[in-house]
C-alpha cells in the first residue's frame, strides 16, 4: 500500500518529465499579445520590461484605485494584452457632440466606487456608447504610420464613387499632451486610437486611462475624477496621496504599449491564399487596408517598418445596426473606426475560448461580425454573403488566421 | 454589551459550571497529549523547562527555482524564518508563552504569540494576551520543522490569513470522551480583521485585513474550534471566526453598513496504514461592498489535503534516530467563487530525511496551474529545497 503509493508518486513525476513539461512549457514566438518588437536596443527592452509590470499592476485603494473607477489595472481590462469582454466594457455618455455632460459625470461612466464614495449612474436623456477595451499591441506602429499616409485614403465625399468614404476624426489633444509627443500638436491632430479614432496619442490614452478607469491620478491629471452626481466630496473617500502614480511609471507603461508587438500571422495555405483574394476582390481591404508603412522614428524599431494592421484607421458609417447615435469628437454617431484584425488568429485563446468582437463585443464569431456590417460595408457584406461556402470558408480562414 | 461579548460571557458561565463537574472525574490516559499536536506548548524546547522560563525556537531557510509559463520568475535563497519561543510556568496555576518571528531576514518582526493561561482544570483554562487564533488546525500548528512541505497550504495561507495572531481573550480546555478519546475547545473574543481586506488590495484579500493590535471598529470578533478525537492520531476540527470587519461607527455615528467576515474551517488528521494523512478546508464569506462587487470577492474557499509516508529509520546507522519522509499534497485555492477564474490548483511532491525528529530537509516538486479572472490559464512548477530545525 505504502509502497504504491509513493510509486504513484514518482511515476507522476516521471510522467511529467516525459512531456517536457517539468518546468512548464513557454508559448513558442508569435503566440502571444505581449511580445516586444523586435529589435528593440537594451535599453528600450530594460524600460519595456518596466511598463509590462506596470501593465499588470493592479491598484489597491490605499495606492491609489478611486474614488470612482471601472477597474483595477490596465491588464483586467486589456487581457494578455488583447482585448477585454463585456463584463469590462466601458460605457461612455454624452448629451451631445459639444456637450460631453460633465456637470453628471459625462463622458465616462464610473460604476464602481470606494466604501464612502458613490458610483456613477446613467441618467435619463444621455446618450451612451458601449466599448469593449480592444486590443493594445501594434498601437505604437499604428502611431508612427505618417499622418499623411493615412488621410490620403480619405474620401469623406466619396468622389471615388465606391460607396466608401473614410474620414479623418481630427481632434485637439488633450492640453496635457506636451507638444513634441507623438500625436500631440497645436490645433486638431489625426485621431488614431480607441473606436471612433478620438484620441491621437497613447500618452493621453493612457493617461486618461489612468485617471478615468482606474481612479489613478499622475502629472499629467493630479486632480481626482470625481462624481459631480452627489453632495458628498467625492475625494474625501480616496486613501492615496495625488499624484498616484510616479511620472516615470507612466512614462514606462505608455513606452510598453508603443513597443507591443503584433502576433505573427498564421500559417499560408491556399485556402487562406484563396482567402486573401477574396478579401480583396469584395472590397473588404478598402477599409481593412492590408498593409502601411511607418515613416522615420526616433525608436529604430518602429521607424520605416510595414504595418500589417487591415485597417486605414479611418471612420466609417456602419449602419443602423451598429451605430450607437453618440457622436464623438467628429466622429457621428454611425461611424467607427475601422478595426484593425491583426492578431485574431489569438483572439480566444486569451479570453478562456470565447470571442468577442465589434466595438461593443456583442458579435461571438468573425462570420457574426462580418454580417452585422451595414453602411458603407453594406456591398462588401452582401458579396460575402453571396460567396459559395467554400468561398467563405477560405475569406473565414484567412480572417481568423491574421 | 455587544452581540458578541453577550455569546464569549454565557459561554465563559456555561464552561465554567461544565468544568467544575468535571473536575472529578478520573484523568485517562490521554492526560500528556497537547492540547494540539504543535501547539505552543508541544514543542521539543519544552523538555528543558526545568527552571523559571525555556526558551527554544525555530529557523528555516529556503533554496527556491519557480518557472512560470517556461519562464524563470525566481531563483533566490531566502532566510525564511527565525522564531523564538519562550515557555515560563510561573506556578501550578499561570503559565506563559510567547513567539516572537522574525520573517525574511528580519524584514517583518511579528509577535505572534503572547498569551497568559490560568490554568482553573483540564477542562477550562483562561488565556488572555496575544493568541495564534483557532482558525483551523495548521494556523495553531505551523511550524516549519513540523510542516512537512515548504510552502504552507495555499487556502490556510491565502483565505484563512495563516498565520492569524491577534490580541483576545478567552478559554480552552479538554474533555475526556470515553477511554482514549477526548473533546477540546478553544474560544475567544479578539479584535478580528479589518477594512485592509479591502482597502490593502485590488481584490478581496483576507490576509491584509489580519492581525490587529488594536481594534479598528471597536466590535470584537468570535474566534472558536472544537476537535474531536476518539483516540491518539485522530482528529477532527471545526473552526469558526466571525465579526464584523469595517469601521461603520464613529464617534457614535452610524457612517457606513456594518459588513462582516465569516470564515469556517474544518481540519482532521488521521495515522491510517503507516500513512499520516491530514488536511483542511474551508470558506470564507465576505460582505463586500455594493459598489465592489464583480471586483471584490465574497466568497473565497478552498482546501488542502496530504499523505505523508515515513519509512527508512534504521538506514543509517550512525544517525538512529534518523528518517525519511515521501509523499504529496493537493491544494486546491478558489480566491472567487462566484465566477469560474481567480484559482490556483496544485500538486506538491515532497521527500524529506529528518537526522532527528526536530530537523528537517525538504525537497519539493510543485507543479500547478492558476486562472486570472478572466479563467486563462497560466502553469508554474516549482523546485524548492529547505532546511529547517527547531532548537
Ligand atoms: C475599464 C477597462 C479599461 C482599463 C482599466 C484600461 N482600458 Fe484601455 N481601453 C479600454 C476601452 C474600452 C478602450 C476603447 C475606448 C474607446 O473606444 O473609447 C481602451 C483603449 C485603449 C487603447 C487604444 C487602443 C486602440 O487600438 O485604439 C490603449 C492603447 C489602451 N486602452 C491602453 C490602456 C492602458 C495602458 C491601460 C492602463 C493604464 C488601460 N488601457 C486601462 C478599457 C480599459
Ligand atoms: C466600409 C469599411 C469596411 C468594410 C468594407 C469592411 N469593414 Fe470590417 N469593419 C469596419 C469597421 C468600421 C469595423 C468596426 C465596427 C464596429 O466595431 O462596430 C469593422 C469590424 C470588422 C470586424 C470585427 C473586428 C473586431 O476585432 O471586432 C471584422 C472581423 C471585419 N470587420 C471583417 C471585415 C470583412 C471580412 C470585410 C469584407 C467582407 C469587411 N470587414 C469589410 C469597416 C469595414
Amino acid at each position: 500500500m505504502t509502497v504504491r503509493f509513493v510509486l504513484t508518486a514518482f511515476s507522476a513525476v516521471l510522467m511529467l518529465a516525459a512531456c517536457g513539461e517539468i518546468g512548464t512549457e513557454a508559448p513558442a514566438d508569435g503566440e502571444t499579445l505581449d511580445a516586444p518588437l523586435p529589435g528593440l536596443t537594451p535599453e528600450e527592452l530594460a524600460a519595456f520590461l518596466k511598463g509590462d509590470e506596470q501593465f499588470g499592476f493592479a491598484f489597491s485603494p490605499v495606492l491609489g484605485l478611486g474614488p470612482i473607477f471601472n477597474n483595477v489595472s490596465c491588464a483586467s481590462c486589456h487581457s494578455g494584452d488583447g482585448r477585454g469582454r463585456p463584463e469590462n466594457a466601458l460605457t461612455r455618455f454624452s448629451r451631445s457632440a459639444t456637450d460631453p455632460a460633465l456637470d453628471i459625470g459625462g463622458p465616462q461612466l464610473q460604476d464602481k466606487a470606494l466604501p464612502g464614495a458613490t458610483p456613477e449612474t446613467l441618467l435619463a436623456g444621455v446618450l451612451t456608447s458601449l466599448r469593449l477595451p480592444p486590443p493594445v499591441f501594434g498601437t505604437g506602429l499604428i502611431g508612427a504610420i505618417p499622418a499623411a499616409s493615412i488621410l490620403a485614403n480619405a474620401d469623406p465625399n466619396d468622389q471615388d464613387g465606391d460607396g466608401i468614404s473614410g474620414r479623418a476624426n481630427m481632434v485637439v489633444p488633450a492640453a496635457f499632451v506636451p507638444l513634441d509627443e507623438p500625436g500631440g500638436g497645436s490645433g486638431p491632430q489625426l485621431g488614431r486610437f480607441s473606436r471612433k479614432a478620438q484620441v491621437t496619442s497613447l500618452l493621453q490614452q493612457i493617461t486618461e486611462a489612468y485617471h478615468q478607469d482606474m481612479g489613478v491620478t499622475s502629472d499629467f491629471l493630479p486632480v481626482e475624477n470625481v462624481n459631480p452626481q452627489v453632495g458628498t466630496p467625492t475625494e474625501t473617500a480616496d486613501l492615496a496621496v495625488d499624484p498616484e502614480l510616479p511620472l516615470a511609471d507612466l512614462r514606462a507603461v505608455v513606452h510598453y504599449v508603443r513597443l507591443l508587438a503584433p502576433p505573427a500571422p498564421g500559417q499560408d495555405t491556399p485556402q487562406r491564399q484563396l482567402g486573401e483574394d477574396l478579401f480583396a476582390q469584395i472590397g473588404c481591404a478598402r477599409c481593412h487596408i492590408p498593409v502601411m508603412q511607418t515613416g522615420s522614428n526616433i525608436i529604430q524599431a518602429l521607424a520605416f517598418k510595414p504595418v500589417p494592421l487591415y485597417s486605414d484607421l479611418l471612420l466609417h458609417d456602419m449602419g443602423d445596426a451598429l451605430a450607437d447615435n453618440r457622436p464623438d469628437g467628429q466622429a457621428t454617431g454611425r461611424e467607427w473606426k475601422t478595426t484593425p484584425l491583426w492578431g485574431l488568429r489569438l483572439i480566444r485563446q486569451f479570453l478562456n475560448g470565447q470571442a468577442f468582437l465589434l466595438h461593443d463585443g456583442s458579435a461571438g464569431s468573425v462570420e457574426e461580425a462580418i454580417i452585422r456590417h451595414g453602411g458603407e460595408a453594406q456591398v462588401a457584406r452582401d458579396a460575402f454573403v453571396n460567396l459559395s461556402a467554400d468561398d467563405r470558408a477560405a475569406l473565414l480562414d484567412f480572417v481568423e488566421s491574421r | 454589551m455587544s452581540g458578541v461579548s453577550r455569546i464569549v460571557a454565557t459561554g465563559f458561565v456555561f464552561l465554567g459550571g461544565w468544568a467544575t463537574t468535571l473536575q472529578s472525574q478520573e484523568d485517562t490516559t490521554e492526560v500528556d497529549r497537547p492540547m494540539v499536536r504543535g501547539d505552543m506548548y508541544d514543542k521539543p524546547y519544552l523538555a528543558q523547562l526545568a527552571g523559571r522560563t525555556a526558551v527554544g525556537g525555530y529557523v528555516e531557510f529556503h533554496a527556491r527555482y519557480a518557472r512560470v509559463d517556461g519562464v524563470k520568475e525566481e531563483f533566490t535563497f531566502l532566510a525564511k524564518r527565525f522564531n523564538l519561543f519562550f515557555a515560563s510556568q510561573i506556578s501550578d496555576f499561570i503559565r506563559f508563552a510567547a513567539e516572537l518571528e522574525f520573517e525574511d531576514a528580519a524584514e517583518e518582526i511579528n509577535l505572534e504569540f503572547a498569551a497568559v493561561d490560568f490554568l482553573i482544570a483540564r477542562a477550562l483554562a483562561f488565556r488572555a494576551g496575544v493568541i495564534l487564533v483557532p482558525l483551523g488546525k495548521f494556523n495553531l500548528s505551523h511550524d516549519s520543522p513540523l510542516n512537512e512541505f515548504t510552502d504552507r497550504p495555499l487556502v490556510s495561507t491565502r483565505v484563512f490569513g495563516v498565520t492569524v495572531w491577534e490580541p483576545g481573550i478567552g478559554a480552552l480546555g479538554i474533555f475526556p470522551v470515553g477511554s482514549a478519546g477526548r473533546i477540546t475547545y478553544q474560544i475567544y473574543a479578539v479584535n478580528g480583521f479589518d477594512d485592509g481586506l479591502i482597502t490593502e488590495s485590488d481584490g478581496t484579500r483576507i490576509p491584509e485585513g489580519r492581525r490587529n493590535f488594536e481594534d479598528n471598529n471597536n466590535s470584537p470578533s468570535l474566534v472558536g474550534r472544537v476537535a474531536w478525537s476518539p483516540r491518539i492520531g485522530i482528529e477532527l476540527g471545526a473552526s469558526l471566526h466571525t465579526g464584523p470587519y469595517n469601521v461603520f461607527q464613529q464617534d457614535g455615528q452610524e457612517i457606513d453598513q456594518k459588513r462582516n467576515l465569516t470564515i469556517w474551517v474544518v481540519d482532521f488528521e488521521a495515522d491510517f496504514r503507516g500513512i499520516r494523512w491530514e488536511g483542511e478546508g474551508g470558506q470564507a464569506n465576505i460582505d463586500v461592498p455594493a459598489s465592489l462587487l464583480g471586483i471584490y470577492a465574497e466568497r473565497q474557499q478552498g482546501f488542502y489535503f496530504q499523505g505523508m509516508w515515513d519509512f527508512g529509520r534504521q538506514w543509517i546507522r550512525t544517525m538512529p534516530k534518523s528518517f525519511f519522509s515521501a509523499g504529496a499534497r493537493v491544494d486546491v485555492l478558489d480566491l472567487d467563487a462566484d465566477i469560474s477564474g481567480d484559482n490556483v490548483k496544485q500538486i506538491s511532491l515532497g521527500f524529506n530525511f529528518r537526522p532527528t525528529g526536530e530537523t528537517v530537509f525538504k525537497f519539493n516538486y510543485v507543479r500547478g496551474r492558476a486562472r486570472d479572472r478572466f479563467n486563462n490559464p497560466s502553469d508554474f512548477a516549482d523546485f524548492l529545497f529547505s532546511v529547517a530545525t527547531y532548537f
